[in-house]
């Protein structure tokens, strides 16, 4: 599986919502079909919340995860 | 009572401490006022706005309190008029400004306080935006005076000529209703993953306490956009002396009353760059707020400095910011005087500029729509079925 890395830390809110629901949707069919995981990294603390809510509710499997350097990896991917 | 202490100390002191206080809260729930006017109209999102409602009504609450327990030394608060169609006006570009600017002037604070180099730059556009409005100060006062309805009239209950208590206790008694079933059906609480994180509501409630501490101690809720006026005539003081003396806005000295605590001398100030008792007030609040998020993100590992964005955001933030700095001379006075500290009192110009405020929000989401360049992410296919899902 692709890992497609994708770096919204520091933007302007809502920004990096919007990115992620871009990609999300931009990728809708590989993401569906397991041949692709998204990982946005973020620093948002309100985007923990709504990117991971709005992915699930779209059908995906989320995982949070925080890195010590003070910022976010959320990984978007086909639920198993 | 009075105390020993020099009054300047003294507000300064604990304005400091509240701004540390507010800026921490503020940081752990990300307590984003312009995100959640905004999201009512771009995502249809009504989640954070409730814990705004609570603010605004827990605020209601307390003040009514210390007045009626003679705590307040002046009631109305100074800096608050007669309502005038500046509000709404001032309001609507408010509301713009700040959804574009990604924050209002305590958003911008805050979210500078944890390494956000847009908000610095948001920052920089209020102090602009709050000298452009020198520029138009003679104009814009004369329009102000043509267009003041109830002169001399600040609160609804002013206006009806009956005891605020009525006014206030009409409008908490059913609010509280509100509030409580949203409570009963958990409509207040947030999905997160970010540590420590401070569910909005309890900051809502700790920023209410915060905001009527202020107006027993300092005597006035949290304000901060006056500064912002300083620092401009600050620097075209210094930088354009000639232009700088033909503007009239920077000799006005509108706040002008007597704190309970602070003694027999009337605390005096305004927007020239004089160190006046707002800037003895103000300057350590924003202080405050800044470095009580800065805290905050640096206990929990989050502090560092991100500024690698897109340029269009830059331009974005420092629109707004100077939109915003503008529309808070315009309104007069910014959303956090307005919002927190007005409209608890049921200030007639305070509840216009709400109405403009929404507006703007309302407006200024589709604009960043068009501005940001993602796209609208899918907001339709995506938030609006997640809005079914949930449902």
């Amino acid at each position: 599986m692709e890992t497609v890395e994708i770096d919204i830390r520091g933007q302007l809110c809502p920004a990096t919502l919007l990115v992620a629901l871009k990609e999300i949707n931009a990728r809708a069919s590989l993401l569906r079909r397991g041949a692709v995981k998204l990982c946005f990294l973020i620093d948002n603390r309100d985007a923990t919340g709504t990117i991971p809510e709005s992915a699930s509710n779209m059908g995906y499997a989320v995982n949070v995860a925080k890195q010590q350097e003070g910022w976010y990896r959320i990984e978007v991917a086909a639920r198993l | 009572m009075t105390l020993s202490m020099h009054p300047y100390v003294f507000l300064g002191s604990v304005s400091l401490l509240l701004g540390l206080a507010a800026g921490f809260v503020m940081h752990r729930s990300d307590f984003c006022i312009a995100g959640m006017f905004r999201d009512i109209f771009l995502f249809r999102r009504f989640t954070m706005i409730r814990s705004f409602v609570l603010l605004v009504v827990a605020t209601m609450a307390l003040f009514e309190a210390a007045r009626l327990f003679g705590l307040l030394s002046v009631y109305p608060f100074p800096l608050l008029y007669a309502p005038t169609a500046a509000n709404v006006i001032g309001g609507f570009l408010f509301g713009i400004g700040m959804v574009l600017a990604g924050g209002c002037v305590v958003g911008t604070l805050y979210k500078m306080g944890s390494g956000s180099a847009l908000s610095m730059t948001a920052f920089i556009g209020l102090i602009i935006g709050s000298g452009l409005y020198a520029e138009v100060h003679p104009a814009w006062a004369a329009f102000i005076k043509q267009t003041t309805f109830f002169p001399g009239k600040v609160t609804i209950a002013q206006i009806l000529g009956v005891n605020p208590f009525i006014t206030v206790l009409a409008v908490v008694s059913p609010a509280a209703a509100l509030l409580f079933s949203w409570y009963r059906r958990d409509a207040f609480t947030r999905p997160s993953f970010a540590s420590g994180y401070l569910q909005p509501f309890r900051a809502a409630l700790a920023l209410a306490l915060i905001g009527a501490a202020s107006s027993v101690l300092v005597g006035m809720p949290l304000g901060v956009t006056s500064s912002f006026t300083k620092a401009a005539g600050w620097a075209e003081s210094a930088l354009m002396k000639a232009h700088y003396a033909g503007l009239t806005v920077y000799s006005a000295v509108p706040l002008n009353f007597i704190h309970r605590l602070t003694g027999p001398a009337a605390l005096t100030g305004g927007p020239g760059p004089a160190f006046d008792a707002l800037a003895a007030i103000q300057v350590p609040l924003i202080i405050g707020i800044v470095a009580g998020s800065a805290f905050s993100a640096a206990l929990l590992g989050e502090l560092r400095f991100s500024y690698r964005v897109p340029g269009r955001q830059y331009a974005l933030a420092a629109g707004g910011g100077i939109l915003m700095g503008l529309a808070s001379r315009l309104a007069p006075t910014c959303n956090v005087w307005h919002l927190l500290g007005g409209l608890p009192l049921l200030a007639a110009s305070s509840m216009l500029f709400l109405i403009g405020i929404l507006g703007g929000a309302w407006l200024g989401g589709l604009l960043l729509l068009r501005l940001l360049g993602t796209g609208s992410g899918g907001i339709d296919g995506g938030l609006c079925s997640t809005r079914k899902d949930a449902a």
